[in-house]
């Protein structure tokens, strides 16, 4: 009989408890008031959609319909991306998507538009025509969007208080959040690039604007949200030890910093005609990068302490190996030793995420024992080639 | 007995049926999004616009081409040739506003006839609006030779002036459309500045 520590048993639920893992998301809330808002919003950016929308579908019907084909395809490997992201603890396709839709309807509809389009007229007030195509976008967009599309994030808390806890949480959320925005946004440009030319050539129109949006939007909204909103968790600190106000503070100003540099890389690079052109590529995509790394690696601290305190128990009766959960709590570089160690990419990846089926089914059964733990483990071990591990005890 | 029960709110968290615990947050996002939604037009509405044409300004449109704007009208959008801005021919937006008109310029790419640009213009921006007068030609003091054709209606007038920023080869040179538009009633106070600054525009460097 194996036996488990009284310890390692409490850090195990402990860990449950505070990630919220194994929590279920359910929209419809009609007693929170964070529901309404979220629907208010929603509803009405729908609303500011179909108006802007309307006139587009006569004169502009070519360059809007493929507008939206070209940015659906383009979403998908988008998505396959932030699904490998959605590790650890991993948040609920529901509440994930809840947060899409804000930032593809509300954030850019409701917020956005109208809050740039006084602002921009602001700017231009204040510095004129000239200065204002310089600086005006830099100077609007940061405040507008990001502010616009964290809310969602904190609607979310609201809706989902137990789900959504840790820096990690707000970076996977928010970088959902700045997908919607900015398929949205990806939209309404293929249709404003086509009313620029007035109709002529819509479908290379759209296809141009899919090839510069396409390849930009690699360090767009959903990076600049991903950021912001693990540094609006870092402020609210909602685990114990991981309430950071000055970091989270740096992070959203960074991703403000990023917004704005990018939209007025022609002022920042201003003078010099070479760096106007290729600066935004070969400065601010590689600063925008490292920025992500960081933030994602120090948001990600949180969740990897607790998968390996969720797993520790499987680890002392045996049917996790240490090498498995450094690869399954760890980092990319925990990944490809793991990788190393077992010669084979294929097997590596079967046994991380068959270790993370397990821990996601002890996290469900809120820390029991259950046929779907108990099968969850047995997948781990015939995966391993290891015996079937003898039942576990806990030390009182 | 225990009230944790998934949707059940304590009645001492009940307010008007909804989580008195969640209100905060809800009223936060509702407050910041009123900010700036309505917050920025509301400091809009109280800027005034300050930047008046002078005496002596003449706007960039691009590749060499300009326009002398009327004096004392606003500069909403657009520069002047002394901004050195570097303006794109095929993608320049001048706006000037004075009382209720409005001077609208668009530079865009397209081959084609100016006469063939404005149709192409009419049927995209609104094909059912109500241009009764039929095409006028329009010829610049530097020689350029545009396209006119003007509406009349219950919102205002309007003037649609379209050119080929190239007399010698206008097919592929870029487009200009100026559309001027003025509450009813004020377009023949206008006239005559309106004239004189469609007469002032020249193609520059496309000659």
């Amino acid at each position: 009989m194996t036996v488990i520590s009284a310890p390692v048993k409490n850090a195990q639920l402990t860990a449950i408890e505070e990630s919220g893992w194994g929590g279920r998301f359910k929209l419809v809330q009609p007693h929170n008031a964070a529901f309404w808002v979220y629907v208010l919003g929603v509803g009405l950016g729908a609303i500011g959609l179909v108006k802007y929308f309307a006139p587009a579908f006569g004169a502009y019907r070519l360059a809007v319909t493929s507008g939206i084909i070209f940015f659906a395809i383009y979403l998908i490997p988008w998505l396959l991306f932030l699904r490998r992201q959605n590790r650890y603890t991993a948040q609920p396709a529901g509440l994930l998507a809840t947060g899409f839709v804000w930032g593809a309807v509300a954030a850019t509809f409701w917020i956005a538009l109208p809050a740039n389009t006084a602002l921009l007229e602001i700017w231009t007030k204040l510095l004129g025509p000239t200065g204002a195509n310089t600086w005006a976008a830099g100077l609007s967009a940061p405040i507008d969007e990001e502010w616009g599309k964290a809310l969602g994030l904190i609607l979310l808390i609201a809706l989902a208080p137990r789900l959504v806890r840790s820096a990690y949480d707000g970076f996977i959320i928010g970088a959902f959040i700045g997908l919607g925005f900015q398929v949205s946004e990806d939209v309404l440009y293929a249709y404003n690039n086509a009313t620029a030319s007035f109709g002529v050539d819509q479908l290379e129109s759209s296809l141009f604007i899919l090839a510069l949006r396409g390849f930009v939007g690699i360090t767009s909204h959903a990076l600049f949200s991903a950021v912001f909103c693990a540094g609006v968790m870092w402020i609210l600190g909602r685990v114990p030890g991981e309430r950071r106000v000055g970091l989270g503070i740096a992070a959203c100003l960074a991703a403000m910093f990023l917004h704005f540099a990018w939209d007025d890389a022609g002022g920042l690079f201003g003078g010099v005609p070479f760096l106007t052109i290729f600066g935004p590529y070969l400065i601010l995509m590689p600063l925008a990068i490292v920025v992500l790394l960081v933030v994602r690696r120090l948001a990600s601290s949180k969740e990897r302490e607790w998968m390996r305190e969720l797993l520790g128990p499987e680890v002392q009766s045996g049917v996790i190996d240490p090498p498995l959960l450094d690869a399954v709590s760890g980092l990319y570089q925990d990944r490809r030793r793991f990788r190393k160690l077992v010669h084979s990419r294929r097997r590596a990846r079967h046994l991380i995420e068959s270790a993370h089926d397990l821990a996601q089914e002890i996290a469900d059964a809120g820390g029991h024992d259950t046929p779907r733990v108990a099968h969850a483990r047995a997948e781990v071990l015939r995966l391993r080639g290891a015996d079937e591990p003898a039942p576990m005890h806990q030390l009182p | 007995m225990s009230t944790d029960v998934r949707g059940w709110v304590p009645v001492e968290h009940r307010w008007l049926g909804l989580d008195r615990r969640q209100l905060k947050p809800a009223i936060f996002v509702l407050v910041v999004a009123l900010l700036l939604i309505y917050g920025w037009p509301a400091l809009n509405a109280i800027i005034p616009w300050d930047n008046p044409i002078k005496a002596g300004d003449v706007l960039d449109l691009g590749d060499g081409a300009t326009a002398v704007p009327p004096v004392g009208w606003q500069l909403e959008d657009g520069a002047l040739v002394s901004d050195k801005a570097g303006v794109s021919a095929t993608s320049d937006n001048v706006k000037l506003a004075m009382g209720g008109a409005t001077i609208e310029l668009t530079g865009a790419a397209f081959t084609g006839t100016a006469a063939q640009f404005l149709d192409q213009v009419i049927l995209s921006e609104d094909p059912t609006a109500n241009i009764s007068a039929s095409p006028g030609s329009f010829t610049t003091t530097s020689g350029l030779v545009g396209v006119v054709r003007s509406a009349s209606g219950s919102a205002g007038d309007e003037l649609l002036a379209a050119f080929k920023m190239s007399s010698a080869d206008p097919a592929a040179a870029p487009a200009l459309l100026v559309d001027v538009n003025t509450v009813p009633g004020e377009y023949p106070q206008y006239s005559g500045e309106i004239e004189a600054f469609l007469r002032s525009i020249t193609a520059g460097a496309n000659e």
